[in-house]
């Protein structure tokens, strides 16, 4: 499994309460205090040979955030070129190291961060840098780079399963594409809060049918307050039984769903000031969202069908993953999430509704506890951890870790015959053209800084012999060739906000990253993201 | 390499002989420099831009730290505007910068100021002054690249007028509102207690009560009317209360009002608790703990967690403590002849959000409401939009691709672009620019700039004198000026009124509704530029050509084109009837720069694309020139 090597420290105490929380009040909203913290734990490493910017556009959005650690690797001499492109550059730094340059630009802009530089001295080789007594985060590279480095590399990465990422800005074009050495699994996916909404209508427990039988009691004679306030689940519940009564069994198909639909409608009463009741409207507007059969999301079954080697099968992530996985055959559904949104209702009624719903959860919780603790390393596994799995579970997502890293591997030919079949027919599907040759001809000059048309169009034929014949990939190789290995400062910073955007969702293990490659065409404004 | 490659290479190569020197030559106006801006101005510096004009009336604040990269720490409290200015002009002296710390909304930025742009960039955080950037950039058909964030999501487009939809084009959620007697008598969700610690208690306390909050709903109807009677009465004691601010007694006098004796009160009133949970009144256990200063202090650091009663109260001692310890000093060193200080809600003001967050708990606990964290409190009452630098930094980079198309005058082959950061299959949805709405309030009327003499054009030059005889129009008309009607065939008092007596000045806008039942004509946007005293007509039009008296023949055709359909209401001058002051929410207080539901939500692309489609709308959109009529000047 790709580890998040992180080095938890004391948090620093600051003076004032909440100093820190209030400088990073508007990002913890996005990733909690958890996110943060595997923010400020994290150490990465840039190794940033050629032009530059795009390494340090990248960590630029990682310092201000407030990352642990950085650490620039870059053997350069700060040129008038560099002031043109790279912000963190002044007219000082000329004949400077641009490593120790950047650093200290970029420290300025958060002193909670710590930055440091390599090489210190003339005579320091890389491979001191990654010699593994320095445990990396992420290591992030950017191209053109030489072969040796590159293996280097993909060496660390591999041996300490640390992820890496390649990026390569050139022109109005880059890509970047992430290396996880192994599985990456993510239970803190953040879905919409619209779909996250799990009310189990279909197969209620015993306290909730009770519970929504003795709402729905005599429903005809309800005063019109009551009839108004009866939650829309309770309504749904209640109809659902009358509907099994004459019909034998709960409606699946879209057409029946869509008759149920008319009978609650027409359960609601008209003669009320407004002309119908609001509690009815929630009930027809839910039909078709909540009355469906659980059915096992396709990420979820992929972690469940995925069989773990020795040394994952004991990360807590796999044993709990084992124990709802348990918990799904044993009840055909998953963990309950337990939260109830928000309904028309009187506010007792509503409470008492959630609570039945987090008295299962916490029920389903319970139980996906007592496996875990049966496995022989289960003790370990934290409580929090079950918690927001079982809330999760439906969301669970795996990231397969990539095979190989080299920039063309053996199944480039089978990916370009797919995205040239697809430009194919793009007249047809109205499909965006791809954006593969613009991978092939950025990756074509990985180690080979100043290119012209015919290098690049001789590299991509070693892997698709008939390049040259395809007119996309000679254009995009002119573009490549024409920017000769230059960056366009705003085309660098805007990868660099994509770039970071990933590292972040990696680092924090919240979100989904992007797997494994996106590349950009500043021309027309548009992203591709392939796994490579 | 072995050349020593000059500072500008990169963007000589990329982006060539034809593009590089129009980027040098632009002369761009940024409005905001905050999260967009920082950005946009350090792509914009580097992409050598010859000329950019910042405007922000803000100033700089600690959360701006996290995105806003410009700006340090010892930068807390100055002007944006300023201090960004500084900061890029290090990275390329041979730009031209210019900072502006004012509002763009000041009047001396007006429709010939911005016709002196290239192109405009909003980099703005609230919907009332793009709205306004919007307008103005149609008036003086300036390219407006618009641009906004939330979290991971953000969005750009190009607005062209008449060749792509405006800001306007879609219309905008506006801030939710609350019935008062929610707020004041039977809330049920936590926001109503936020609302009501925050715009009703904080306010009456330390505020100038007489404002009423927007996010109240006063109106009054008969069944709330005794309600609302009563609630005048608790709003009078509870003045009473605030003399004795500064005593030892002063938050159990406070306590006991608003948590028992209003609570017990509100309770007698049994009709209205049949169906609902009765409210319980809270006792105030002074004597219960002395609070040591450590345990408050825990407390307040632990604001992620939510507190219970006890730590409410302490909180709500001790804030009440430090804001009527302020407001003393407040007080001792203004003069005596000023206006009374207040102190207004702002979410990063510590002492007014301690407060808040501790009485809306307490408010919640009476009404068996969930209570919430101060974090989570902050967000619900600020109106808190997420921010981080990933998002601003992409979007900045797309602003500035866009501007490169305007710069080659390609409009149509701008894109209106997404960031869809949770679709895993790509991470920016671009798609080709909307058509501008037909039905726009905004940019589907016709635009002319006048030349009026302000020393003697009364209201009857204009409606009979230029209205009616040069532009044809008939007796139907209406003549707004922002919300106040001037004129209509039953309002004609002002008529012999000079302009200048109506409060017209330069720069003001005009509306023409044309009410003709039978065939009407687009609303008019006028633009009034002061003329200097002549022999001539009072009132001349200045953007209708010469070739206009040549087509004088075909007359009375009048110049501005018709309604393509009846509208149902006169476009967008609603005449302050009253039924929506309710939806009219600004962000009161301190934190009026961010109203709630404004920037953009992501989710709303679909909707804003399918929102067009019943119309079914592909007519041209009304341009003024279309019969060489009214010409635009491209000057």
């Amino acid at each position: 499994m790709t580890e998040v090597i992180t080095d938890p420290t004391p948090p620093i105490l600051l003076h004032g309460p909440s100093d820190k929380e209030k400088k990073y009040d508007r990002q913890l909203r996005l990733w909690a205090a958890s996110g943060q913290q595997a923010l400020e734990d994290a150490h990465i490493l840039l190794i940033n040979p050629g032009s530059g910017t795009v390494g340090v556009e990248t960590l630029k959005n990682l310092v201000l955030p407030g990352i642990g650690k950085f650490t620039i690797a870059d053997e350069n001499i700060v040129e008038q070129v560099d002031l043109g492109v790279n912000f963190f550059l002044d007219e000082e730094c000329l004949g400077k190291p641009r490593s120790e340059c950047c650093v200290k630009l970029l420290q300025e802009l958060n002193p909670d961060v710590k930055g440091d530089w390599f090489p210190k001295h003339k005579d320091e080789e890389i491979e001191q840098l990654l010699d593994g007594t320095i445990k990396f985060t992420m290591i992030l590279y950017t191209a053109p780079l030489s072969r040796s480095r590159f293996e280097l590399i993909q060496n660390y990465g591999l041996k300490h399963t640390v992820p890496t990422i390649a990026v390569h800005s050139a022109g109005f074009y880059s890509y970047f594409r992430i290396y996880l050495p192994g599985n990456f699994p993510i239970v803190d996916t953040h879905p919409e809060s619209t779909a996250t909404t799990d009310l189990r209508l279909l197969s209620p427990w015993e306290e909730l049918s009770r519970f929504a039988a003795s709402l729905t009691e005599n429903l005809e004679i309800l005063s019109a307050h009551d009839h108004g306030h009866i939650p829309y689940v309770a309504l749904l519940l209640h109809y659902l039984v009358q509907w099994k009564k004459s019909h034998g069994s709960l409606p699946s198909t879209y057409k029946e769903k869509t008759a149920f639909r008319s009978t609650v409608a027409a359960g609601a009463r008209t003669d009320t000031p407004e002309g119908g009741e609001e509690n009815f409207d929630e009930a027809v507007a839910a039909v078709l969202k909540t009355i469906s059969s659980p059915s096992l999301p396709s990420a979820v079954r992929e972690v469940f069908d995925y069989t773990p080697n020795e040394m994952e099968s004991t990360s807590s992530f796999w044993i709990i993953a084992d124990a709802i996985k348990q918990f799904y055959k044993e009840h055909n559904a998953l963990p309950l999430p337990g939260s109830v949104p928000d309904m028309k209702a009187q506010s007792t009624v509503y409470v008492q509704l959630q609570n039945i719903y987090k008295a299962k959860a916490r029920q389903d919780v319970a139980e996906v506890l007592d496996t875990v603790r049966s496995h022989p390393k289960g003790n370990d596994v934290d409580v929090a951890e079950v918690e927001s799995f079982c809330k999760n579970a439906a969301f669970i997502k795996l990231i397969r870790g990539s095979e190989s890293s080299d920039v063309f591997d053996a199944d480039i030919k089978v990916l370009a015959d797919r995205e040239f079949e697809s430009d194919a027919n793009a007249s047809l599907t109205l499909m965006p053209l791809s954006l593969f040759p613009i991978y092939l001809s950025l990756s074509a000059t990985t180690f080979r800084p100043t290119s012209n048309l015919a290098d690049i169009i001789g590299t991509i034929k070693h892997a698709l012999p008939d390049a040259s014949s395809r007119p996309r990939v000679v254009e995009a190789a002119e573009e490549v060739a024409r920017a000769n290995g230059g960056e366009l400062h705003n085309i660098s910073a805007l990868t660099g906000g994509m770039v970071a955007q990933e590292v972040i969702k990696i680092i924090t293990k919240q979100y989904i990253p992007i797997d494994n490659t996106c590349i950009f065409d500043g021309i027309t404004s548009r992203t591709q993201v392939l796994r490579i | 390499m072995a050349s020593v490659k000059k500072r500008d290479a990169f963007n000589a190569q990329s982006l060539g002989v034809n593009l590089n020197p129009k980027v040098k030559e632009a002369r761009v106006l940024m409005v905001g420099a905050g999260g967009i801006g920082c950005e946009l101005l350090k792509n914009l510096v580097l992409a050598g831009f010859g000329e950019v004009h910042i405007v922000d009336l803000d100033t700089i604040d600690l959360s701006n730290l996290n995105r806003q990269f410009l700006f340090r720490h010892e930068h807390i409290k100055k002007s944006k505007a300023l201090v960004a200015k500084e900061a890029a002009h290090k990275f390329n002296p041979n730009v031209k910068l210019e900072a502006h710390h004012a509002n763009i909304k000041d009047p001396h930025f007006n429709v010939d100021w911005f016709k002196g742009f290239t192109m405009v960039f909003n980099a703005l955080d609230n919907l009332e002054a793009r709205r306004h950037v919007n307008k103005m950039c149609l008036a003086a058909d300036v390219p407006l690249i618009e641009s906004g964030t939330t979290g991971f999501n953000g969005q750009v487009q190009v607005i062209k007028k008449g060749v792509t939809a405006c800001y306007d084009c879609t219309p905008k959620e506006t801030p939710k509102s609350f019935p008062v007697c929610t707020i004041r008598s039977t809330p049920s969700q936590p926001i109503h207690c936020i609302v009501w610690a925050k715009s009703y208690l904080l306010s009456e306390i330390f505020g100038a009560s007489e404002d009423e909050s927007p996010e109240m709903d006063h109106s009054e109807d008969s069944e709330n009317a005794k309600e609302i009677e009563k609630l005048r009465q608790e709003a009078q004691a509870l003045k009473q209360i605030r003399e004795s601010m500064g005593t030892e007694s002063f938050p159990q006098l406070l306590f006991d009002k608003v948590f028992k004796d209003d609570v017990v009160r509100l309770r007698s009133m049994e009709e209205m608790w049949k169906t609902r949970r009765p409210p319980e009144p809270l006792e105030f256990k002074s004597t219960a703990q002395p609070a040591s200063r450590e345990a408050v202090e825990k407390t307040l650091r632990d604001g992620q967690r939510v507190w219970n009663i006890n730590e409410n109260i302490l909180v709500f001692r001790d804030s009440l403590e430090r804001l009527s310890k302020r407001m003393a000093e407040m007080k001792s060193s203004s003069k005596g002849d000023a206006a009374e200080p207040t102190i207004t809600f702002d979410k990063d003001d510590e002492d007014t959000l301690d407060f808040v967050t501790a009485s809306a708990n307490l408010r919640s606990v009476v009404f068996g409401i969930e209570t919430k964290s101060r974090f989570d409190i902050k967000q619900m009452a600020g109106n808190i939009i997420p921010a981080i630098a990933t998002t601003n930094a992409i979007v900045a980079g797309l602003c500035v691709l866009q501007s490169f198309k305007v710069l080659r005058g390609e409009f149509t082959s701008t894109k209106e672009v997404f960031l869809s950061p949770f679709a895993a299959e790509r991470l920016l949805a671009s798609s080709r620019p909307r058509d501008p709405n037909p039905d726009c309030p905004v940019c589907s009327v016709a635009q002319t700039r006048v030349l009026v003499d302000m020393s003697r054009a009364t209201l009857e030059d204009l409606v009979e004198g230029f209205l009616k005889l040069e532009l044809g129009y008939g007796e139907e008309i209406v003549v707004n000026h922002g919300d106040n009607l001037l004129y209509d065939q039953d309002e004609t008092e002002n008529l012999a009124r000079k302009l200048s007596e109506l409060g017209i000045q330069a720069d003001s806008f005009l509306t023409i509704v044309d009410e003709d039942d039978d065939n009407p004509r687009v609303n008019l946007v006028l633009n009034v530029q002061e003329a200097t005293a002549s022999d001539d007509k009072p009132i001349k039009s200045l953007d209708i050509g010469a070739k206009q008296a040549s087509d004088a023949l075909s007359a009375p055709a009048s110049p501005i084109p018709r309604r393509k359909r009846s509208l149902p209401q006169t476009n967008g001058h609603s005449n302050g009837n009253g039924v929506s002051t309710s939806s009219i929410a600004h962000e009161n207080g301190a934190g009026k720069k961010r109203a709630a539901g404004e920037a953009f939500d992501g989710d709303t692309s679909n909707s804003k694309r399918s929102k067009l489609v019943p119309n079914g709308i592909d007519d041209d959109v009304i341009v003024l020139d279309d019969d060489g009529a009214i010409l635009i000047d491209d000057d």
